[in-house]
């Protein structure tokens, strides 16, 4: 195994004047793997924590939690997975400790840095334009001790020549050269320490179609010839299901639904994943698409439970609806749609973490009605579990949420959906709301 | 039928310390009525160039050495040109500023009004620190202020007694819209029937809820003296001067038209999509998240009806989940608004999505135009073939780069633009600017490939 993620966490402290610091969980729980020779894909949305994925694995940044394993030969990471579901501390640490990236001094992470490289999403930023090209390139074989001042100059010429630069570029600075000459040139420095591990942070997404095509022909070709594992980050799905092999999907800092590149991005399971896929413009089809309402969460304080249970056309009962969201649904009900039945004068208020207090009306059974009307259309009111009279007032009581987990499927695939939750159990019950 | 707009032989140049920079060679196109043209190429090719071009908001080292861009029988780039001629190369503020102001005046009955523009980024092309229905508001308010001013009129002259009649009419099963036009043209009520047509028309809202908020709109309470001036606006169509040069006055105005602006604005971004409009009035650009500022760029660029939109890039800052919203919205706009449209775009699967007909730009050239479903699947010209080819798809189907790099603009290749590139090029490509060969019903297509078939 190239490398091995578990639980992989990073908040970053937001500090405001008059507020006490809080955190953004960027990513949250993050589980990968990378398999030698394997191109794997990260996508998601801006914001989504993937370029935050990228860095934690190599280190860039510290992650808040977790633990990244690299190079693990695959019988001790079976070992270790085991010895981690058993909670046995001691043999997980035996293991963590020779192969753990993040227990690592900085000067023995120097020689990791040999076996894994990054190519950063602007290649207008990203390459020092006081530096010749030859500089550039031969950068990192120095740092790391690959080889000597000269043997770089000599080997940075070679690989002008492999990622298709003429060699008399070598004297060149980073700004005489077009936005694919310079994406050209960061991936001959990420390639020159002859690198196990690439991490490719949106490689394309700076770049025109034209320019997009001759650079993923150009990881096709480095990849067959050198055999090295990719993390492929991107937000654009076709640039992944032309070079990943296995694809990881993140939302909202969290791995929504992982599997083999044309299981998931052929059949979607997560209703993410699905939506994701049907936003995705094709060219000469015209589909029916589901589209997504609002906008992803903000994560300092993120949606309860799985993250995208408010924006879900199929989320249910225990997604992890919040009093407030339930209350904000129900208060435009009744005062828009529903005026002529309940008319002025009802107020609603959130008591505690799962009831919602109605002032003004004590007519169960119409509230009811309106919940079994519209709640295939607002979902939040799915989450209602009983609707009772108490002291002239109406209170609401939701039922409790559920923490979504990896739920593996029969194909090979984990999704992070609570309907995949009972498939052994009940997939008769959950089969209806899957295709909705 | 005429064009809604015609772009003839179109040529900007850019004057930068480090040599002319030719944007555009030559453009030709026509824009139908009721059309969504899409404009596709890749960056630098001079698509932004063109919009802007039209708009007549290139900046001052621009010139437009020769081309028409004919809207309404006018030449749109001829003022400005003028008054480049007699500007020259060196801007003296004391004896251009007056001609300056002249050109502004005559391009603002058409900028902003008749043509809109979306630009590229919704980030920047909002102001910080003005709230939403302000700068909504600002866009009416500058364009046709005596819009604003009927709708406070009509809603002054109206009492419960017409409003009851009113609510009669739209009660009525059939054709309760067009009696109610009829009935504020008659009444002298202009300005009333959109008010009450966006309250009737919302979907979301209970009826007796509809017509207690229809009802509330009687009886706005005016001043006799404002509802002079106000009247003044109405009637002329502009602020007039005698009110406009006496600063409390302009000031009335201006306060109670940008108030009745910002009402506009909410029933502007409701038909948009969005939620709570009442409250995203109050807010600030920074208060909203990217497809929200589309929205409201979208809004401002429709809130004088304009016959011609111009949309540079509306998705590529936003993510596909929310482009997907923004594709849906394009496309129900343009069947409740009655405007052309440009869609200018890099990715050519976003504009498949939305217009008619495509046309394919590259180095200052249109180099093939044809209907949607003809561009995509019977592609002509080499460079739009490579283009096509060269798009990645979820097949993982095998794609191709497009050998070559855009050429420098500053001294682009002679003959066809594309001919380093081309893998077909012969001896004609190399000296001769191809024209354009019709092929098929509605193909336009520049490349020699084509002469005499």
């Amino acid at each position: 195994m190239m490398i091995a993620a578990y639980g992989l966490s990073k908040f970053f402290p937001v500090r405001g004047a008059f507020r006490a610091t809080t955190s953004l969980k960027a990513v949250d729980d993050v589980g990968l793997k990378i398999q030698n020779e394997q191109v794997v894909g990260l996508v998601g949305e801006s914001g989504s924590g993937k370029s935050t994925v990228g860095r934690c694995l190599i280190r860039l940044l510290n992650p808040t939690d977790g633990e990244v394993l690299f190079d693990v030969p695959d019988s001790e990471l079976a070992e270790y997975e085991k010895a981690r579901a058993a909670g046995a501390t001691e043999r997980v640490d035996a293991i963590a400790d020779r192969f753990s990236l993040l227990r690592r001094s900085t000067s023995e992470l120097r020689a990791v840095r040999r076996l894994v490289n990054i190519v950063f999403q602007d290649p207008y930023s990203s390459l020092n334009p006081r530096m010749k090209l030859s500089t550039i390139i031969g950068e990192p074989m120095i740092s790391t001790r690959f080889c000597t001042r000269a043997e770089a100059d000599i080997r940075a010429r070679e690989l002008l020549g492999e990622v298709g630069l003429p060699e008399f570029f070598e004297d060149r600075y980073p700004h005489e050269l077009s936005g694919g000459q310079r994406q050209r040139v960061a991936i001959a420095r990420a390639i020159s320490t002859n690198p196990k591990l690439l991490i490719l942070d949106e490689p394309t997404s700076a770049l025109d179609v034209s320019v997009q095509a001759q650079i993923l022909n150009l990881l096709r070709g480095l990849r067959e010839k050198y055999g090295m594992s990719m993390l492929l980050i991107t937000h654009n799905i076709a640039v992944v299901a032309y070079l990943a092999e296995y694809v990881y999907v993140m939302y909202a800092g969290k791995i929504m639904e992982w599997g083999a590149k044309g299981k998931v991005l052929r059949d979607p399971q997560h209703p993410y994943t699905k939506a994701l896929m049907s936003s995705v413009p094709v060219i000469g089809e015209t589909r029916t698409r589901s589209i997504l309402r609002g906008d992803p969460p903000n994560l300092i304080s993120p949606p309860l439970a799985c993250r995208f249970h408010p924006r879900c056309p199929v989320a249910f009962e225990v997604c992890g609806w919040s009093p407030e969201e339930v209350a904000e649904d129900l208060e435009f009900l009744v005062g828009g749609k529903y005026y002529g039945t309940f008319g002025d004068g009802v107020r609603l208020t959130v008591e505690g973490d799962r009831t919602i207090i109605i002032q003004g009306t004590t007519e169960v059974q119409k509230i009811q009605e309106l919940v079994d009307l519209e709640k295939e259309d607002v979902r939040s009111l799915k989450s209602i579990q009983a609707i009772d009279v108490a002291d002239g007032a109406t209170s609401v009581r939701l039922h409790e949420a559920i923490e979504p987990e990896m739920y593996p499927s029969p194909d090979g695939r984990e999704v992070k959906c609570l309907l995949f939750r009972l498939d052994a159990s009940a997939p008769a019950a959950m089969a209806p709301r899957s295709a909705g | 039928m005429s064009d809604a707009l015609a772009i003839r032989d179109l040529h900007v140049q850019f004057h930068t310390r480090r040599g002319v920079y030719k944007a555009l060679n030559g453009v030709d196109l026509g824009l139908r009525r009721g059309e969504v043209l899409g404009i596709a190429g890749e960056s630098g090719c001079g698509k932004t160039t063109m919009g802007l071009a039209v708009m007549s908001l290139l900046p001052r080292n621009a010139s437009i050495p020769r081309g028409q861009v004919i809207f309404d029988n006018k030449d749109l780039v001829n003022l400005p040109r003028e008054y480049a001629e007699r500007v020259g190369d060196r801007f003296k503020p004391k004896e251009h500023e007056r001609i300056l102001r002249r050109v502004g005046k005559a391009l603002a009955r058409i900028r902003g009004r008749r043509i809109s523009m979306v630009f590229q980024e919704p980030m920047t092309s909002l102001n910080p620190v003005l709230s939403i229905g302000f700068q909504v508001a600002e866009t009416v308010y500058v364009h046709d202020p005596a819009l604003l001013a009927r709708r406070v009129l009509a809603r002054s002259k109206t009492t419960p007694q017409i409003m009851r009649e009113v609510l009669t009419l739209l009660g009525a099963t059939q054709g309760g819209e067009a009696a109610l036009r009829k009935f504020a043209a008659d009444h002298d009520l202009v300005g009333l029937e959109e008010q009450v047509l966006f309250v009737w028309r919302r979907e979301d809202v209970h009826i007796s809820r509809k017509e207690k908020a229809i009802r509330s709109l009687a009886g706005q309470s005016m001043k006799p003296w404002e509802r002079k001036i106000i009247e003044t606006v109405a009637k002329s169509g502009s602020i007039p001067p005698q009110f406009a040069r006496v600063p409390v006055l302009s000031k009335l105005v201006r306060r109670i038209l940008l108030k009745e602006g910002s009402r506009k604005a909410r029933e502007l971004l409701t038909s948009l999509g969005i939620h709570h409009a009442e409250r995203v009035v109050k807010m600030f650009p920074h208060e909203l998240s990217g497809g929200m500022r589309q929205r409201v760029v979208i809004a401002i660029a429709l809130a004088n009806n304009p016959e011609i939109v111009i949309m540079d890039e509306p998705t590529s800052a936003v993510d596909v989940t929310v482009q997907a919203q923004i594709l849906e919205l394009v496309k129900q706009i343009r069947t409740s608004v009655s405007a052309s449209f440009i869609v200018i775009s890099h990715d050519l699967a976003v504009l498949a999505e939305v217009s008619d007909r495509i046309a394919i730009m590259y180095a200052g050239r249109i180099v093939e135009v044809a209907p949607t479903a003809e561009i995509l699947h019977h592609p002509l010209h080499p460079y739009t073939q490579m283009l096509i080819s060269a798009i990645p798809t979820l097949e993982g189907k095998s794609v191709e780069g497009i050998k070559g790099e855009v050429p420098d603009m500053r001294a682009p290749p002679g003959g066809c633009a594309f001919h380093p590139r081309c893998p077909f090029a012969f001896e004609k490509c190399n000296s001769v600017v191809p024209i354009d060969f019709r092929q098929g019903d509605d193909q336009l297509v520049a490349c020699w490939l084509y002469e005499g078939k």
